[in-house]
Parts: structure tokens; C-alpha cells; sequence
């Protein structure tokens, strides 16, 4: 269970974790762009999205926006 | 004239304030009604229990043809002041909405969608979210979605209030069409709005009706003569109003300061005259201008919701 | 119950529009991934944190496929559970704070069928996220770890499918009778938190409260048998039905502000 970072057995383990997350990044990337609303400013979110791992994609589908018209 | 809903003795408390204090009415078949009131009159209120959102604390609402227990909901088309809708659906998904839960089947609640969406003004909107609809559009989103069930009563509370001038005339011609195929409850608390639209109109100040009937009908009880006097804003005239409001007394039956005059109900128009000019001489008053003639619907709204 | 078909479809609709139906199984599959991932790597870890003398041999006993998935579900049970009640949170508050209840319930609607459609999504999403989660995370041990028995791990999975389920519902109800949805997220967290708490302190006093649907799903991971569980599961499905008519006689009583 020695592996090295270009092994890419490796990366068959952790290559779904690191998709999965791109997904939700771009899933609230574009939940974001779209939004009307949104509680603070889309910049801020944008980066909180990007930087704050599974967390901020979250808060932000949770938190970020409002969805009454 | 037949009385399509009839409320008796409605109150509504809200922790021992009696915001509705026994009020009756009923409105007849095809007609057009108004509430008329000042702001916490209890106009919404009253709206809202007809539209079973309160239930009344005492009275009774009946609907003619119905047994007394049965859901008035599918008869009563409920429009609020500012109707807040899904900003995620578009206005015709809000619409086929409407019509589904009012039990319409899905192909007719898309054609009932797409003619209500077209008379609203709203058919090239349909398909934009609602999220993106201007006040007025909202608005008309929302008579549209109290007509789907083809109700027999419309009830709409202060329809036109929180609207610019265009979106307001906007508005109030559409009621104009729709109150030839139904009947209409409306609360406001502008006089030309109720005196444009309406058949009867029912005055309401703190929880009560206070002047009632149609209009023409109130128009004729109320008309008395009426002498308004506008005065220039020196000490001794403003003195004068302050000390003559209230004060009635020979020819003179009620007295009534508004912003930059007073207004006396007479009974004999040249008595009064003739005293009132005299007493302004007397006591200096600068009179700015001086008008004799007949109450207008105006001054019966004035006195009818000033204490 | 009428207008129930309508109004399901448009809390369905909103959980598409509003993203959930992506996020939140996605969400459930990381937390299911990252477990066996995180053992299968451990190891290697720690060795690259480097502190040890050369030589040193690290030995941790590698854990059993069931003891993985009994880790998954326990982060189910946390931040699953948090984040269904921050997501219905204001199921019904919401809707009475800006008047898109009241437009509904003035429709010739059972309010019970307001409540309730609101209810099905929720544990549609529930079991949908749960489920893909689970799935994922049971691959990815039998792959890296080792096999897992399989009727337990079902087992142990269902009783957490009831654990969410017995969370969000009372987040329906609190959501129904609060104005705030953050004291709603908070209530409903507190309770079964303090539940659970308490059913560790006395586990054979409240052996049949809902609080004790961790631990037994645990044991059923890890030891194979946790007793008798139908007390556990009758009173929290009791809870679950109780929160709903208390939220539908709270719509029934109050339908708009």
C-alpha cells in the first residue's frame, strides 16, 4: 500500500472525489450566476465557492440565496 | 337586489384589540363594492376573513346557494395587497399551478393559463421567471391567477395602491372590464379610486362600518350645504379655525378644519353666509377664499373618518 | 386530500430549481466516499507526516468493511441530518413570511395536502441521497477494505433512513409553528441531539426512544444483533406522524401572517 503522487492507482481511488467535487463547485458557480438574489455579494460567494471546500458550495446552496419572487 | 355574500357582526380581535367590530354587510350579485377607509381601519382585516385566512373571532360570512359549513374558497377569487409568488417559476407555470390546484385538468389549466395570461396584458411574459416581474406585472399576475377558478366573487385588497400611475391605470381598466362579468369586493383608502370603479360603497373607521350604500344613495342623503373657507396662515386666522372647529351653533351644524381652512355643514346657506362673513370681519381673518355650495362625496369620506 | 398531486409536483419542481436535487446526493456521496478513502490511506499519512523514528513500525488494526460503514452513517446521522433540517428549515415559515402560502391556501386546498406534499419531498430526497451515498461508500469499502454483511449494513442503513427522516419531519413541524426558521433548524437538532445524548446516558431506561436508532444501527454494523428494535421503531415512526399533524393543524390554524 506504498504508493507514489503519479500512481495512478492511485488516482483511480481519489479521481471520483476530486470529480464529484468539481461538480458541486460548478453546480454552485452556476446556481450563483443565475440567481436573483442573493444575501451579500456574488463576488464573496464566488470566492468562498471556490476556495472553501465541499463547505462553501454548501453554505452557499443552503445560505446564499433567496428563492421568494 | 340579491345578495351574492353576506357577512353579519364580523369581529376580529387580536389580543382584546378589536380590529373589526361588528361589521355587516352584503354585497349584491354583480355588483361593485368598496371598502373605504383609512389605513388600520380594518379593511384587510375584514378582506382576509372573507377570504378565509382569519377566522372570525364572532358573525358569520354566507354565501348565497351554499349550505352554511361548505368551502366558499372555490367561489372566492382573493387577490392581496402585494401578492408574493414562486420567483423560481415562470407566470404561466404559476398559472397552470393555480388552475391545477383550483382542480383543473392539466389541459385545461395551460388553455385557462395562456387566455387569463393574454387578457392581463402578460402573454409575451409568460415564460420569464417571476422573479424578473415589475409591481405592475405582479399585479396583474395576480388578478389573473383569482380569476382561474372562474370565481363568482372577486376580493381584492387595495389592488391598485402600491403601484406607479401607469401601472395603476393599468390596473383599474382592468377591473373596469371584469366588473361587467363578475362580482367585486375592493378595499381602498383613495375616494377617486372607490368613486371610479364602484356601485356601493361601504365607509369603514375603526372596525366599523360607518356610511354605507350605493352611491348615488349616499351622494343624495349626505348633500347638505356645505361653506369651505380658506385663510392665509397669519396668527388670527389660524387662531380663528382653531378656536371655530367643532363649534357648531344657529345656521351652522358642524364645523371641520382641514390643512389651510375649515369647512362648515349648514343648514341655510344664506344665514350662514352671512354670519360667517361677518364673524371674519369681526375678527380679522384673512380669508383666501371663500366657497358656498353642496357636499360633495369628498367631504362625506372627510367627516365620515375624522373623529 | 385535494390539490396533493399539484402541490407535489411543485415542491418537486422545487427541489430541482433550487438545486437540491443535485447538491444534496452529491453531498451524501462524498461523506460516504471520504470514509473507506480516508482509512484506505491512513497509513500512508501518517508515515508522510514523518515524526517517527526511523524503523518505527505503525500498527493500527485495520478496520472491518462494517466498521467503515457504521462510520459513514454516523456522518449521516450528523452533518446528514443537519444539513435536511437547514434545508426545510422554513419549509412552511417561509411561506407564510412572504405570502406565497396565503395565495396557495385561499385555494380550494386541504391544508393537510400542503403540509404534506412538503413532507414527501423531503423524505424523497431523504431516501434518494441516502441511498446514492450509501451506495457509493459500500463500493468503495468492499474495493479498499473488505466485504460487509450485507443484510446488517441494509439494516443498519435503514435505521438511519428513519434517524433522518424523524429529524426533517420535526423540522416541518417546527417550521410550521415558529416564525423563525433558524429556531426551527435549532429546535429540531437540539431535541434529537439531546434525545440521543440522553439515550447513551440511559440506554436501557429509553432503549425505545428514537435516540437510541444510532447506537442500535451501530451495534447491527459492528456486533451483528441489537436487540429488539420495534419499540425504537414504532415510537419514532409515531414521532414522525406527530410532527405532521401538528404542522397541518398549525397551517389549518394560521395560514398566512
Amino acid at each position: 500500500m506504498d504508493f507514489h503522487w503519479s500512481d495512478p492507482k492511485l488516482w483511480q481511488i481519489i479521481g471520483p472525489v476530486v470529480v464529484v467535487q468539481l461538480i458541486l463547485m460548478v453546480a454552485a458557480l452556476t446556481a450563483l450566476i443565475k440567481a436573483e438574489h442573493t444575501r451579500g455579494p456574488k463576488w464573496v460567494w464566488a470566492i468562498v465557492i471556490v476556495v472553501v471546500n465541499i463547505i462553501g458550495p454548501v453554505a452557499f446552496f443552503l445560505f446564499g440565496r433567496r428563492m421568494d419572487g | 337586489m340579491k345578495p351574492l355574500l353576506t357577512a353579519e357582526k364580523l369581529v376580529k380581535s387580536f389580543g382584546g384589540v378589536r380590529a373589526v367590530d361588528g361589521i355587516s354587510f352584503a354585497i349584491g350579485e354583480g355588483r361593485c363594492a368598496a371598502l373605504l377607509g383609512p389605513n388600520g381601519a380594518g379593511k384587510t382585516t375584514t378582506i382576509r376573513m372573507l377570504a378565509g385566512l382569519l377566522r372570525p373571532t364572532e358573525g358569520r360570512i354566507a354565501f348565497t346557494g351554499l349550505p352554511e359549513r361548505s368551502d366558499i374558497r372555490a367561489h372566492i377569487g382573493y387577490l392581496p395587497q402585494s401578492p408574493s409568488f414562486y420567483g423560481w417559476m415562470s407566470g404561466r407555470e404559476y398559472m397552470m399551478y393555480a388552475g391545477r390546484l383550483c382542480g383543473l385538468r392539466a389541459a385545461d389549466a395551460k388553455r385557462t393559463a395562456d387566455e387569463l395570461l393574454a387578457r392581463v396584458g402578460l402573454a409575451g411574459a409568460g415564460r420569464r421567471r417571476i422573479a424578473t416581474y415589475s409591481g405592475g406585472m405582479k399585479q396583474r399576475l395576480g388578478l389573473a391567477q383569482a380569476l382561474v377558478h372562474r370565481p363568482k366573487l372577486l376580493v381584492l385588497d387595495e389592488p391598485v395602491s402600491a403601484l406607479d400611475p401607469v401601472g395603476r391605470r393599468e390596473v383599474l381598466e382592468l377591473l373596469k372590464e371584469l366588473k361587467r362579468e363578475t362580482t367585486i369586493l375592493f378595499s381602498t383608502h383613495v375616494l377617486p379610486d372607490a368613486e371610479e370603479l364602484c356601485d356601493d360603497i361601504m365607509i369603514v373607521r375603526d372596525g366599523r362600518i360607518v356610511v354605507q350604500g350605493s352611491l348615488p344613495d349616499i351622494r343624495e342623503r349626505y348633500r347638505e350645504p356645505v361653506i369651505t373657507v380658506r385663510t392665509e396662515r397669519d396668527e388670527a386666522s389660524l387662531e380663528w379655525v382653531k378656536r371655530r372647529a367643532g363649534k357648531a351653533g344657529g345656521p351652522v351644524v358642524s364645523a371641520l378644519p382641514f390643512e389651510d381652512g375649515i369647512r362648515f355643514a349648514v343648514s341655510d346657506l344664506d344665514a350662514a353666509r352671512r354670519l360667517l362673513l361677518r364673524e371674519m370681519a369681526d375678527e380679522g381673518v384673512k380669508v383666501a377664499r371663500i366657497e358656498a355650495g353642496y357636499s360633495t362625496l369628498e367631504d362625506v369620506f372627510m367627516k365620515a373618518v375624522s373623529t | 386530500m385535494r390539490g396533493l398531486a399539484a402541490m407535489l409536483g411543485k415542491e418537486w419542481l422545487e427541489l430541482a430549481r433550487s438545486w437540491k436535487w443535485l447538491w444534496v446526493p452529491l453531498v451524501f456521496i462524498l461523506l460516504g466516499i471520504m470514509q473507506p478513502v480516508s482509512y484506505y490511506f491512513l497509513p500512508q499519512l501518517l508515515d508522510a507526516a514523518g515524526n517517527l523514528p526511523e524503523g518505527a513500525v505503525i500498527s493500527i488494526p485495520l478496520p472491518s468493511g462494517g466498521e467503515i460503514l457504521a462510520g459513514t452513517l454516523e456522518q449521516y446521522g450528523i452533518f446528514g441530518a443537519l444539513i435536511i433540517a437547514l434545508s426545510f428549515m422554513g419549509a412552511v415559515s417561509q411561506e407564510r413570511n412572504t405570502g406565497t402560502g396565503a395565495l396557495i391556501l385561499v385555494k380550494p386546498v386541504s391544508p393537510a395536502a400542503f403540509v404534506l406534499s412538503k413532507w414527501l419531498a423531503m423524505a424523497a430526497l431523504v431516501a434518494a441521497s441516502l441511498a446514492a451515498g450509501y451506495a457509493a461508500s459500500w463500493y468503495y469499502t468492499v474495493v479498499l477494505i473488505g466485504p460487509v454483511a450485507v443484510g446488517n449494513a441494509m439494516a443498519g442503513a435503514a435505521l438511519y433512513a428513519l434517524w433522518l427522516l424523524v429529524v426533517g419531519s420535526s423540522a416541518l413541524m417546527f417550521s410550521a409553528l415558529w416564525k423563525s426558521p433558524a429556531a426551527a433548524a435549532f429546535s429540531a437538532l437540539g431535541t434529537f441531539a439531546a434525545l440521543a445524548l440522553l439515550t447513551s446516558l440511559f440506554p436501557r431506561q429509553l432503549a425505545w426512544s428514537p435516540g437510541r436508532l444510532p447506537a442500535a444501527s451501530r451495534e447491527l454494523l459492528l456486533e451483528g444483533a441489537a436487540g429488539s428494535l420495534w419499540p425504537t421503531v414504532a415510537v419514532t415512526a409515531l414521532c414522525v406522524i406527530g410532527s405532521v399533524l401538528i404542522a397541518v393543524r398549525a397551517v389549518r390554524a394560521h395560514p398566512a401572517d
